[in-house]
């Protein structure tokens, strides 16, 4: 059960993190992978079912760029509506971690009397 | 697991979906290990990263069977959404079989009876005035117009049904996906 929660909760953080990302600049699968999925701990191949899904939702879209070695490499933006649930997400995200870090330092101070 | 190997599990895992998918899944991997070469990785190390391909096939696939039914809406896509769910191949879905072999035979006896119906009112319409010296032409002809009406009317509520039942085991299937399979998955890996 706590297995569960915890695979739900790193898959709905990745999302948040691969759109934080993509919220700076265009990248590619590779790059995504090796810095998102090792902090979080998910497998990097996992990054890719994700892509597909946020680009059928209408999250991200993607275009080719002609590479000088080898072929021509995917590169993901975030669209508009990407950039509103980034926001949204955010905030969602903020207040939640900080309701969480509120409670974990009242049970800390009650831990210490 | 070498390149080799990795593309050739996850070529195997995705066989059935449209030939265009499947190149374009494949591509993002090859290039993945493409990159990690030059990040100067082995490709036993790049594929250990990535995780076992039977899973990322089944997860890719359950995906594109619930998409599929979800933008065409035809009776092939539902097939195919029913299949994806039923690939996950969980215990929990061999529970729910015998509910859906139930529900499916229901609604094949309401499409049956609706095609009865429906023929019934049409023979009864066009030749009861001339077989059946009895009765009034007219009243013939109203009873026959309406068995085909209540036919057109049963089939019509069977299609909804069956849309329904699809729409709530996409529903389910989804569920699993997001829910259940991960934490089947690391119980597994554990």
């Amino acid at each position: 059960m706590v297995e569960a929660v915890q695979v739900q909760l790193k898959k709905g953080v990745l999302e948040l993190c691969v759109l934080a990302l993509l919220s700076r600049e265009d990248t590619y699968g590779y790059e995504i992978a090796s810095r998102l999925t090792e902090g979080i701990g998910m497998g990097e191949g996992t990054i890719y079912p994700l892509m597909r899904r946020m680009q059928s939702d209408g999250l991200v879209g993607t275009y080719l760029v002609e590479s000088p070695s080898g072929p021509s490499r995917k590169y993901y933006r975030l669209t508009d509506f990407g950039r509103t649930r980034f926001e949204a997400q955010k905030t969602e995200w903020t207040a939640f971690s900080a309701a969480v870090d509120a409670i974990l330092k009242n049970a800390s101070l009650g831990g210490a009397k | 697991m070498t390149r080799q190997d990795f593309i050739a599990r996850l070529r195997a895992g995705l066989r059935g979906l449209p030939p265009a998918a499947v190149a374009d899944i494949l591509a993002d991997y090859e290039t993945h290990f493409a990159d990690g070469a030059s990040a100067g990785r082995s490709e036993a190390e790049v594929a250990a990263a990535l995780g076992d391909p039977d899973r990322l096939a089944r997860e890719l696939r359950a995906e594109a069977g619930l998409r599929r039914w979800e933008a065409e809406r035809n009776p092939s896509a539902a097939a195919s959404a029913v299949f994806a769910v039923l690939g996950l191949g969980a215990i929990d879905v061999l529970i729910l079989l015998p509910i859906l072999l139930w529900v499916f035979g229901v609604l094949l006896g309401l499409f049956i009876a609706a095609v009865a119906l429906f023929g019934v009112g049409a023979v009864v319409m066009v030749a009861g005035p001339f077989v059946v010296q009895t009765a009034p032409a007219l009243a013939l002809i109203l009873a026959g117009l309406g068995l085909v009406a209540g036919g057109a009317c049963l089939g019509s509520l069977a299609t909804i049904g069956s849309i329904g039942c699809t729409n709530a085991l996409t529903w389910y299937g989804r569920l699993h996906l997001r829910l259940l399979k991960p934490a089947l998955d690391a119980q597994g890996s554990l």
